[in-house]
């Protein structure tokens, strides 16, 4: 009876700690979906906006000596820039090539990045300096016998809702949503109905990348560790995440966010924690395989 | 004359859309089909069924007497939908079966969990390519099937002698039984079918559009589709891939017969290029040549691959009065080495000095057929083209 | 007349280079010869793997991100096979290449049927999920400890040991993948790979079969990677789970669209400008900044995809040639 109480309250915790990365996921997620669903176009370089947040915000603070939550700001709106920069410099130019040349092109952006974020900061793991957010935020929130929520955890899941319901609101009631919808059914089309398709595309990117920032931060707080690679790995289990939602979709990318979070934890807590990672490009394969259209995703056909 | 190719009220629907609604169409030895109508009536989409590139929702296509899309009735399609899923479910209780009984106490090792979402993954693909009828996704079904069969046999038989293998608190008899039940009876009536060869008839196995081209059906694109960075002489080569055979080690070896095959290709594209009239720019890119010449190309290519009937999705598009009248003749030089031509086309001038017999299509349904001079005075094509309701209210 | 074909002939470009390239060890270059002949020896390994790499993304036009995982499983095989049973160089690599197309095999038949992102994404997942393999299955691999003590291979009882040796060993698997690949180009499969590359449809309705085609370049491309990879281990004589991350598949990448997709001689001439360039800012750059060389590649990537898609030798420049060739042939 004892090791059943031990089994459940490990395993709620397990659940508890795996929607707040399954969070974590969806907000990058975000920016790949709705870039895909915009352009059409994977972009690899999305994971290292995530980093480069984590970056500059650990900058901000040790550097500069900005507070938290001013320096939390400054790099939701700098990675804002970033995405717009990124998009003008990068795929602007190609946006009538071949995919073939875009991807690769997004490829070589998310290396190029990666590694001047290597040069600037190096390659050792840095962690945010333990005063320089409130005590409270390592303090449980709220907890069950064993189980336990720390602040930061309902810090991290609040945002995260909170941004997503923001940006149904932004994509379904705004203008500027619909002249994205638009977009994403026919970029032509909607330059005729006089949307500017360059503009729409770049706040795309810019909401895209001020998420994947945000993300950025939140990990470097929660995991206390933060690294030029980390892009890499977090960028193509969010992709993985959008994919599993169904790419194109937001809620999509909350659900699938939320549900690769909680099997990798499962996964890792269960079957094998050298095979955490594995679980994820697994579950990425077999969604990619079997179900390309996602959970609450729409089959695209191509037309002859 | 014999018929060479019959539709046979052929529907297609995408998704609640119907862009075809039971056209019958039939095409004789040598003869010239025309097949017009107003933009989006649904004729390149009745080309795409044709060459499979589209799946038709229902009715029939016989090409030479032999039916290459046969018709499913929906309860068929419905029965088969149903033993598919079912297949499946048995995969879901032989993979903890296969689990249990194989290696007790180590539920949850790595090797074994990734084997069954394996083995079930590949039965989830399967459903999905026996409801479209996919040929191979039957072949492979076989395979397990037997393997389900052996593995109940196997089960039952230690069931009977020893109880159940392992013990893990859950009495796996109680899956066993029904699953052997179902499962044995099934597959040795499916196993029947193969040997009947009635299957084929039976389940209607689709033919991929590569299939269609090999029985000899091929076909050029409205908006033209060349391999533009090729040279002209590459692209009608490769209209020969379906008359060469040679596979990976023949070419890498360089034997005698590959090399025979490859100079007799390069001179039988030259004389493709001769009859269309491009022989000149044989060595050029694709890409380089003007809008004419590249529908003629288009033409090559097709006939390279020695179709017995060729699909024209409007030739004539974007030519001048001179090209057209150069197209017309070649038409009939096409016409005169044998090969059916089914032919889209919106220059009535064009269609109505080649074609035999026309075929008139509005929104999906074929509105009238019959000699071009009746197609003429038709009242309801010449409704369907200059529009007007009166029709439509008498109706 | 020979002459001149001679002149035009690309063969014959590669031929007086190889030529060159046999003279090479026996050039007086003193005491950084050893240094030059390894550069090169890299260099020509990374050769045969864009050759490789090139089939799939180059003949075919689907991004495979996943090359490196053929290398490596290569490069095991390779290694596992010597140290555990001895084998003989000439049994290895053929083994090691028929691995590479088994599993290039197994991966590609379910996820050629995906449109290219997907197919992308799916090839790195592989690679991904082939590096954490060697990592964690420490009875296979001894994880990251590496494979150390990997036996020198021999040539008639006589074991390599100086660059020379092996550098000759790997002009020779040149010439051999070379020959491989120009005759795929120059043949029906090769056409229906271009056929696939310029338009999928199209390709269809010629009767190619996408799934087999395709699959057959994965498997080609994924046997050359392994049969690089066999050779490296022999080289190196140690090979760690590290080196087959996915950083190298973008460097074999970048090699190919900087020298030309689909271009054979593109191909070569990339690998034999990039990797002694990266070896020079190896031993230029100061010790924490040596992976900075991955920023060069990445721009590189950017920029030829914005100002010069096709490469340094472009596809279509060489399909002209080759119909040029072809038209001197036939006038003849």
């Amino acid at each position: 009876m004892e090791s059943l109480l031990d089994q459940s309250s490990l395993f709620l915790q397990q659940l508890v700690n795996g929607i707040t990365l399954g969070g974590v996921y969806a907000l990058i997620a975000v920016g790949y979906t709705m870039v895909y669903g915009v352009i059409q176009l994977i972009n690899f370089a999305h994971g290292e906006i995530y980093m480069l947040g984590a970056f500059l915000a650990y900058t901000m603070v040790t550097v500069l000596g900005i507070p938290f939550f001013a320096a939390f700001i400054l790099t939701i709106l700098i990675c804002a820039c970033f995405g717009i920069i990124l998009d003008f410099v990068a795929y602007r130019p190609l946006r009538n090539a071949p995919r073939l040349a875009a991807l690769i092109t997004a490829i070589g952006m998310s290396i190029f990045l990666q590694n001047l974020a290597l040069m600037i900061w190096g390659s050792q793991i840095k962690s945010y300096p333990r005063d320089m957010f409130p005590a409270i935020f390592l303090k449980p929130a709220l907890s069950i016998g064993e189980v336990s929520m720390t602040w930061m955890q309902v810090f991290m899941l609040s945002i995260t809702v909170l941004f997503m319901v923001i940006l149904h609101l932004i994509i379904h009631k705004t203008k500027i949503g619909t002249a994205m919808r638009a977009v994403s059914q026919d970029k032509t089309t909607s330059a005729l109905m006089g949307i500017g398709v360059n503009r729409v595309i770049s706040f795309t990117f810019a909401i895209g990348s001020a998420m994947g920032g945000m993300a950025g931060v939140l990990v470097g707080l929660y995991y206390n560790a933060i690294f030029p690679t980390m892009g890499y790995i977090a960028g193509i289990k969010a992709f993985a995440a959008a994919v599993l939602g169904g790419i194109g979709s937001v809620p999509g990318a909350m659900l699938g966010g939320g549900v690769l979070g909680i099997a990798e934890v499962m996964g890792a807590g269960y079957i094998s924690s050298e095979y955490r990672d594995g679980i994820s490009y697994a579950v990425m394969i077999a969604v990619i395989l079997f179900k390309p259209s996602g959970l609450i995703g729409r089959q695209i056909g191509e037309k002859v | 004359m014999n018929t060479i190719l019959k539709i046979i009220r052929l529907s297609k629907s995408f998704g609640g859309l119907s862009a075809l609604r039971e056209i019958t169409l039939e095409a004789k030895q040598g003869q010239i089909v025309g097949i017009i109508g107003p933009n989006g009536a649904g004729k390149t989409t009745l080309f795409n069924c044709l060459t499979s590139l589209y799946y038709s929702t229902a009715g029939q296509i016989e090409f030479q007497e032999r039916p290459i899309v046969p018709e499913v009735a929906e309860t068929k399609r419905r029965l088969i939908k149903r033993c598919a899923i079912l297949f499946f479910v048995l995969g879901l209780i032989w993979v903890p079966l296969f689990w249990s009984s194989f290696v007790p106490h180590t539920f949850f090792k790595v090797e074994v969990v990734l084997l069954g979402i394996f083995i079930l993954s590949i039965r989830l693909l399967l459903v999905r390519g026996l409801v479209r009828f996919q040929i191979w996704a039957w072949g492979l079904m076989f395979v397990f099937l037997i393997s389900d069969l052996w593995f109940a046999i196997w089960w039952l038989t230690h069931l009977l002698s020893s109880g159940p293998m392992i013990g893990t608190g859950i009495p796996l008899c109680y899956f066993a039984v029904p699953w052997g039940i179902i499962a044995g009876p099934f597959s040795i009536y499916l196993i029947l079918q193969l040997v009947l060869r009635k299957v084929r008839q039976l389940y209607g196995f689709r033919l991929g559009p590569d299939a269609i081209c090999r029985l000899g059906m091929a076909r050029t694109f409205q908006n033209i589709r060349l391999f533009f960075n090729l040279s002209v002489l590459d692209n009608v080569k490769i209209g020969f891939h379906v008359q060469i055979r040679s596979g990976v080690l023949g070419i890498l070896l360089k034997t005698r017969s590959q090399r025979d095959e490859e100079e007799l290709t390069e001179k039988e594209a030259l004389k493709y290029l001769r009859f269309v009239g491009l022989d000149g720019r044989a060595f050029d890119l694709a890409g380089a040549l003007a809008y004419g010449e590249q529908r003629r190309l288009e033409i090559a290519r097709a006939l390279a691959s020695k179709p017995k009937i060729l699909l024209l999705d409007e030739p004539a598009a974007g030519m001048n009065a001179q090209e057209s009248s150069e197209l017309i003749r070649l038409i009939l030089k096409i016409r005169e080495k044998g090969i059916t031509v089914l032919i889209i086309e919106h220059d009535m001038k064009v269609i109505m000095n080649l074609a035999d017999n026309i075929y008139v299509l509005d929104y999906g349904v074929l509105i009238a057929d019959g000699k071009p001079d009746e197609i003429r005075t038709n009242p309801k094509v010449i409704e369907a083209y200059l529009g007007g309701g009166t029709a439509h209210a008498e109706t | 007349m020979r002459w001149q074909l001679y002149k035009k002939d690309p063969r014959f470009i590669f031929l007086s280079l190889i030529f060159l390239a046999v003279l090479l060890p026996w050039l007086p270059l003193g005491a950084s010869s050893n240094y030059i002949l390894r550069i090169l020896t890299t260099a020509v390994l990374y050769m045969i793997l864009a050759l490789g790499l090139n089939i799939v993304p180059g003949f075919t036009g689907l991004l495979d991100l996943g090359y490196v995982g053929f290398y490596g499983i290569g490069a095991y095989t390779s290694g596992l096979l010597s140290i555990h049973y001895d084998l003989s160089l000439w049994v290895i690599l053929p083994l090691a290449a028929l691995n590479g197309a088994l599993w290039g095999t197994l991966l590609g038949a379910p996820t050629l049927r995906l449109t290219g992102d997907y197919f992308a994404i799916v090839t790195f997942g592989f690679s991904e999920l082939v590096v954490l393999l060697l990592r964690n299955e420490l009875w296979l691999t001894r994880g990251p400890m590496g494979l150390p003590g990997i036996p020198p291979p021999s040539i008639f009882g006589h074991p390599l040991t100086h660059d020379w040796e092996f550098f000759y060993l790997i002009l020779l698997l040149l010439m051999i993948v070379l020959l491989v690949v120009t005759r795929l180009q120059d043949s029906r499969l090769g056409r229906a790979w271009f056929a696939i590359r310029e338009d999928e449809i199209a390709a269809q309705c010629c009767g190619v079969n996408l799934i087999r085609y395709k699959v057959t370049a994965f498997a080609i491309s994924a046997s050359i990677g392994a049969m690089g990879g066999a050779f490296y281990a022999k080289w190196f004589k140690f090979i760690h789970p590290d080196m087959f991350k996915f950083w190298e598949s973008i460097l074999i990448l970048c090699l190919i669209v900087f020298g030309g997709m689909g271009s054979i001689a593109g191909t070569m001439l990339g690998a034999l400008i990039l990797i002694p360039l990266s070896e020079v800012l190896r031993a230029v750059l100061p010790q924490g900044l040596f992976n900075a060389r991955y920023l060069i590649y990445g721009l590189v990537l950017v920029l030829m995809m914005r100002w010069r898609p096709e490469g340094l030798v472009p596809f279509e420049r060489a399909q002209a040639k080759k119909a040029k060739l072809a038209r001197e042939r036939l006038e003849i």
